[in-house]
């Protein structure tokens, strides 16, 4: 078997030349010559028989040709040059569909790319399919600090304590690890920043199996106790783009102000178990009290703060894993519960009977970004795949017009012997040229759209994104296979034509004689254009409008000449009694600069999708049985609703009374006061505190209206503010300025004010608040922005399609049109006359494909705001756009059609 | 002409292995040997011979080379491969399979 391949492929190199074939036929006649001549045969008659009992010489030597190896592709190279040809002598025709195919092939490999990084693509560790992410149902009294991706039965982060006991205790995994991003300050020869930080488990990089870049990773060694483990990893990218590769093992790197030990840097291309997440600093979680000095998570028990990811021991199957490890978690819940506050025989349901740890395959890793991103990701690759299958049908009937103008052509072909494969053969090869010429240019934009997908996504944020400009294979093959598909199909429509056709009829074809099943594809081919415009450009309706309701929120303060940054004072390595005097500083000097008009702070920023709440104990207020009701709890200086511009309803707002050793005072807004008191004047002057936590007693003085906190999409919420002044514990805050004019403007004289207190305090986040809100609503402005594209790429692509038919069916009807004209018509009849024809066909296609928009509009219902999937203003708006587009796409052929002079058009063939 | 018989799909093969198993032969003297040693029963249409050939050349059963004819012209030789002898034992035992089972089948009715 081997032998025969390799001698094949020894004769698809070398072949046997023609000449070697001629030889011996030569050879055989004369020998056999010979033979006739010495059974008596005179001269010429030997050459005749020879000759006879041979047969023929030319379909020998043919035959011999095409057993050669190398024929099939020999046949392709005739084919293919063929078709080059062909296609140089139409530069329109090639351009046009080269190009639709390059857009629609670029759009499609970008989008696919950000699919694959978010949903498909697996971690960059060591048999990522045996990792699980763990979460567990149950409840978690106490302080929960969460990056989101929670869903109810899943609660992702567990405490310290609980995160031992499940390493030490259980027999299922070859390893558990626990990580908590986190942002700290880092000063690394003397410059300040702040980054992205990851506590992690000792065991963190072993159990992963990411190799060191340089240096040494984390040991089991590297997680001790409580602060006796000051040393830090950095990643690949941090170390390349920051640190310029510098030598850094053994260098001494300050992080919040306390000092580390640099031990090496992470494999390039590992980010951290949790897609999204993109720490550049990696330090053990025995160090949180660094990150953290305000919370004591490593002893607490309900502290919940860690992700926790297991390596499956090789044959475990994940059931038997869950079975055993949820024995465990149980006994584990069933001896924390007695050092609870709360003993009740509800509390102990919750806590330990509905306790349950769930095992997720984790080769993609737990990611909250991914729950955000897949549903906007899935409806970009929808519509990408639309455009892709508009550009199909696009190039079909541009192909199929083409291949109507080369009916003699083929006819004569059929004549001359060709058969139906060999017809069909060179179709495909014509076809697979412009799909492949087009992929290959699509696939060499796709990187440079990807990068501007990118950049579209991120926003302003200054943040390394999460998704890399970086094609990888299976985008690749993805492409060859949308490229293949896609080829398949525009081919096949006119080889399908020319399959078998009577040969007799279409070589006396006259032009004029619209064939039936060609009449019915064309107009397929039309309806189905119509169809797929017709999707996206409702997609893109929808999209647009709900990106304009989104914009025309009222927050419920003035959002402009409002800028925004953030100080952490601990991020400077300030001691806990130290950050509340500076804060109060930067506050004083800010308000001091000239073209401030005023400033305030929260440890809650505004609309930038963060929160901060709890339950509350209300005086005066009896809660119902069961009653669990968390407002947001910020913590503001008291020029901040008034820096904001949050009007008063009744009451009072802060202001110089109110010190850290005065009488502790509460703030809350409409929705709170409502809930609980009814009226907001019956709220003022009854007390809120935290449950158990009896020092943050607070008396209300004021109600102010409600404004939109967490993101402009969602309805206010109840809230309670408190001034962080006279809070349990100081932390780093959010500053608002407002200035008289363009915010940005005061950025440099802010900056410099900050560095005049304490140049290592790190100004981070800073950008205005129209930049948060647009940055709050980005994934709705990336898809509306996406949506805009393919709906108007989907509306030229439409025009062209419709135009080349036309156009096509037009000049075939030149002469029917000159014996109309010829008989009295007027141009504009004939005009008519063939738009009339396109609007009904369009007409038609809208109708049927109505259904179909409101149908896929439901699917995309989630990610609307504000407007219904069947809003009859962007249903109008797409039927409008797709009239121009038709009526254009008729107009200029039918004109032409109508300028013809009828007797030159009555000669036409 | 005495009436041609078709050769057997499969059987111009094996006859052409045959033919040039003992020392190798050019197409022409194949073609004669196998009309002579079948008594002109089995005529192989020459045009057909040459296609025959290079199929099994290219499949690696034989091989060619030029050489001098009886006549002395040069002329292509066929000989058989390793992997060509191997494919006449198998054919062979194929035919005679074949052949005495269809005897039984003739006899037997």
């Amino acid at each position: 078997m081997i032998h025969e391949w390799l001698s094949r492929v020894r004769f698809f190199c070398t072949g046997k030349s023609r000449r070697d074939v001629d030889d011996e036929i030569q050879f055989h006649l004369e020998r056999q010559i010979e033979a006739n001549l010495a059974d008596g045969m005179s001269l010429h008659e030997a050459r005749r028989q020879a000759a006879i009992s041979f047969g023929s010489r030319q379909s020998t030597r043919e035959e011999c040709r095409e057993l050669r190896p190398s024929f099939p592709f020999e046949a392709l190279v005739r084919d293919l040059r063929y078709g080059i040809r062909g296609l140089v002598k139409n530069p329109g025709f090639t351009f046009v569909t080269v190009l639709t195919i390059a857009l629609a092939i670029g759009a499609n490999s970008a989008v696919f790319s950000l699919l694959n990084q978010a949903l498909i693509r697996a971690l960059p560790v060591h048999d990522p399919d045996k990792l699980v992410v763990l979460s567990y149902a149950g409840s978690h009294p106490g302080h929960t600090h969460s990056s989101g991706g929670n869903t109810p039965g899943h609660a992702h982060e567990f405490s310290y304590p609980m995160y031992r006991d499940l390493r030490e205790k259980n027999v299922a995994f070859d390893g558990l690890i626990a990580a908590a991003p986190a942002t700290v300050g880092v000063v690394w020869e003397k410059r300040a920043e702040a980054v992205g930080a990851a506590m992690v488990s000792g065991n963190y990089f072993e159990t992963l199996g990411v190799p060191p870049a340089v240096g040494r990773l984390f040991l089991a060694s590297d997680e001790t106790a409580e602060g006796a483990n000051p040393v830090a990893v950095l990643s690949f990218d941090f170390w390349k783009t920051h640190l310029g590769e510098a030598p850094v093992v053994g260098k001494e790197l300050l992080i919040n102000g306390t000092a580390f030990t640099v031990i090496g840097v992470s494999a390039p291309g590992f980010h951290s178990t949790v897609w999204g997440q993109m720490p550049d600093v990696f330090i053990p979680i025995t160090m949180q009290r660094v990150v953290q000095p305000d919370r004591t998570y490593l002893k607490d028990h309900q502290s919940y703060w860690l992700n926790l990811v297991g390596r499956l021991k090789p044959g475990i199957a994940p059931s038997l894993a869950a079975a055993s490890l949820n024995a465990l978690f149980s006994d584990l819940r069933r001896s924390e519960f007695p050092n609870l506050r709360d003993h009740s025989e509800r509390e102990r349901k919750s806590f330990i009977d509905s306790a349950h740890l769930n095992l997720e395959t984790g080769a993609q890793g737990f990611s909250p970004l991914r729950d955000q991103v897949q549903t906007p990701l899935k409806i970009i690759m929808g519509m990408a795949l639309l455009v892709i299958a508009m550009a199909v049908v696009n190039v079909a009937s541009l192909l199929l017009v083409r291949a109507a103008t080369r009916t003699r052509e083929f006819s004569m072909r059929y004549a001359l012997g060709a058969t139906n494969a060999q017809i069909c053969r060179q179709l495909l090869a014509e076809g697979l040229l412009l799909g492949i010429t087009g992929a290959a240019i699509g696939l060499a934009i796709a990187p440079q759209a990807l990068k501007l997908l990118i950049h579209w996504m991120s926003g302003r944020s200054a943040a390394q994104p999460a998704f890399s400009a970086s094609l990888d294979y299976r985008v690749v093959l993805f492409t060859i296979a949308a490229t293949l598909v896609a080829s398949l199909l525009f081919s096949l429509a006119p080889a399908l034509q020319f399959w078998n056709p009577r040969l007799s009829d279409s070589l006396k074809q006259q032009s004029g004689t619209g064939v039936g099943g060609l009449l019915r594809f064309r107009r397929t081919c039309v309806a189905l254009q119509i169809g797929f415009s017709l999707l996206l450009i409702v997609a893109a309706g929808l999209f647009v409008q709900t990106i304009r309701n989104l914009r025309e929120v009222d927050p419920g303060f003035e959002t402009d000449n409002l800028l925004s940054f953030s100080i952490a004072p601990q991020m400077a390595g300030y001691a806990q009694s130290a950050i509340a005097p500076v804060e109060q500083r930067i506050l004083d000097s800010l308000a001091a600069l000239p073209g401030i008009r005023s400033v305030g702070a929260t440890n809650d920023p505004e609309l930038v999708d963060d929160d901060i709440n709890g339950d509350v104990i209300v005086t005066g207020y009896t809660p119902k049985p069961d009653e669990e009701f968390d407002v947001e709890l910020p913590w503001i200086s008291n020029g901040y609703l008034q820096t904001q511009g949050v009007p008063l309803v009744t009451g009072r707002l802060f202001n110089l009374s109110d010190t850290a050793n005065s009488q502790k005072v509460a703030i809350v807004n409409e929705s709170f006061a409502k809930h609980f008191f009814g009226t907001p004047q019956a709220a003022l002057g009854h007390h809120l505190s935290r449950p158990h936590r009896p020092s943050t007693d607070a008396v209300i003085v004021g109600v102010v209206k409600d404004v939109k906190h967490v993101t402009v999409r969602f309805p206010a919420i109840p809230m309670a503010y408190t001034l962080y002044s006279q809070a349990e514990k100081p932390t780093g805050l959010t500053y608002y300025v407002r200035t008289w004019q363009n915010p940005l403007a005061a950025e440099n004289e802010i900056r410099s004010a900050i560095a005049n207190i304490d140049s290592r305090l790190i100004v981070d986040a800073l950008s205005t608040l129209d930049d948060d809100i647009d940055n709050n609503i980005l994934a709705e402005r990336t898809i509306a922005l996406l949506a805009t594209t393919f709906g108007a790429l989907a509306a030229v692509l439409a025009g062209i399609g419709l135009y080349g038919i036309l156009a096509y069916s037009t000049a075939q009807r030149t002469r029917e049109i000159g014996i109309r004209m010829a008989l009295g018509a007027n141009r504009n009849s004939v005009i008519g006359l063939i738009l009339r024809e396109v609007l009904i066909l369009a007409a038609w296609a809208i109708g049927v494909s109505i259904p179909i928009a409101l149908l896929a509009a439901r699917a995309i219902r989630s990610q609307l705001f504000g407007v219904s999937a069947a809003e009859p203003l962007v249903y109008t708006f797409a039927i409008l756009v797709i009239a121009l587009v038709a009526t254009i796409a008729g107009v200029i052929p039918s004109h032409r059609a109508a300028t013809v002079d009828p007797a030159r058009a009555l000669r036409t063939d | 002409m005495p009436p041609s018989t078709d050769l057997l799909q499969g059987t111009l093969d094996m006859l052409i292995l045959r033919a040039i198993a003992g020392e190798p032969q050019h197409g022409w003297a194949i073609a004669q040997r196998i009309q002579q040693v079948s008594h002109d029963v089995l005529q192989v249409g020459q045009g057909s011979l040459y296609p025959a050939l290079h199929r099994l050349e290219y499949r690696g059963w034989i091989r060619a080379h030029w050489g001098n004819s009886e006549n002395n012209r040069k002329a292509r030789f066929y000989s058989l491969t390793a992997a060509g002898r191997k494919q006449l034992e198998a054919e062979l035992e194929n035919w005679q399979r074949l052949t005495s089972a269809v005897n039984l089948v003739l006899e037997g009715i």
